[in-house]
């Protein structure tokens, strides 16, 4: 019980070991999902892993919030070299490339203007008869 | 795409250099592009746009194959699965708003992806836009380590699609204030869920401008809708092949 006081406690308070963590978890996701053979990510299986954890309380949510949040903070950096791939389509900085960028424009109004739409509708339905 | 380049694969000890020398590159710059939108916030100077700019000028400047430095700097795209782990504090902490308001968030998820898939197929065939496209087009709207999964399960090019969002996460952080504008919607579900649909990550930084409700519904509908794609892809792609 005490080693295992120690441990979390180290845990709560390092950034870096809370990193380690969620590599963890990707890990044990990814060894998962190779060795079940379930077509999903082996990060949305961590995912699911941890929640399950966290949910029936073995974990507390404290103990990882730190290392979480670099993640999501920090995200936009891991897709950069993902982006650098718009250089082997030149023809992306032309006609087709503004045809791109009008169906981005259009599609993503619609997307926003139908889900809000949805969810207020939804979302006056259910309170009035709730 | 045929990949030429491993025909004249470096020496070891050179490619662990670039590894190191890109990877310090691309993390600089993501690091200026930061403290630039620091200074002025403006929507086209998002780090998102910022720092693919600065790293693609010194790709073009140096005289390197943008597939080398893919290549090298390929690790920092790897970090996108342990970055969907992290989603699991946040719908954690999230959990009494979801058992409340699922079946409403559910409803708005469902009429957003549709629309997404409906749109981005259509438009994108009325322009005449090759099949390629048009997949990688698809699953644009929601965030990156779940949109490149669906992109490659449906056909499309995951690397496209990474373009793709980010050009959806700038331009969708200031579609949405003008919609806003127009459509004034009453409850903070719609406005969250307007931004968190439609613009993923950038879309939920600005929805938590707007209010700390809006923002984690934002956050909310985000992952949850990536999560929600990755599951239907097998049938959309069924239904789009």
């Amino acid at each position: 019980m005490s080693t295992h006081y120690a441990v979390s406690k180290r845990l709560h308070r390092s950034t870096a070991l809370q990193i380690g963590a969620v590599l963890v978890f990707w890990g044990l996701g990814t060894a998962l999902a190779v060795a079940s053979g379930v077509p999903l990510p082996g990060g949305i299986l961590g995912l699911a892993l941890l929640l399950a954890l966290l949910l029936s309380r073995r974990l507390s949510a404290l103990s990882l919030r730190r290392g979480t949040s670099w993640f999501l903070a920090e995200m936009l950096l891991f897709f950069v070299p993902a982006v650098l791939a718009v250089l082997g389509h030149r023809e992306f900085f032309g006609l087709i490339g503004l045809k791109i960028l009008a169906v981005i424009l259009v599609s993503t109004i619609s997307v926003m203007v139908s889900t809000a739409l949805a969810v207020e509708a939804c979302y006056r339905w259910t309170s009035r008869h709730a | 795409m045929p990949d030429l380049s491993l025909a004249t694969l470096d020496p070891m000890a050179l490619t662990g250099a670039n590894v190191l020398l890109w990877s310090v590159l691309t993390i600089g710059s993501y690091a200026i592009a930061k403290r630039i939108y620091r200074r002025w916030t403006h929507w086209w100077l998002m780090p998102l746009a910022v720092a693919p700019v600065l790293v693609a000028a010194a790709v073009l400047a140096l005289h390197v194959s943008y597939r080398d430095y893919m290549r090298w700097t390929h690790w920092l795209v790897l970090l996108l699965g342990p970055a969907t782990v992290a989603f699991a504090v946040p719908i954690y902490e999230q959990r009494l708003l979801i058992r409340r308001h699922w079946p409403v968030l559910l409803v708005g998820m469902i009429a957003g992806s549709l629309t997404a898939i409906v749109t981005s197929w259509g438009l994108a065939s009325l322009l005449g836009l090759d099949e390629a496209l048009r997949l990688s087009l698809v699953p644009r709207s929601i965030s990156t380590p779940f949109a490149m999964e669906v992109s490659g399960d449906i056909g499309g090019v995951p690397d496209l699609t990474a373009v793709f969002v980010v050009i959806t996460g700038i331009t969708g952080a200031a579609l949405g204030d003008m919609i806003l504008a127009r459509l004034p919607f009453a409850s903070a579900l719609a406005r969250g869920a307007l931004f968190g649909m439609g613009a993923h990550g950038a879309g939920t930084a600005r929805a938590h401008q707007i209010g700390s409700a809006e923002g984690a519904i934002a956050g909310l509908v985000m992952v949850l809708v990536g999560i929600l794609n990755v599951l239907m892809a097998p049938v959309v792609a069924m239904i789009l092949a």
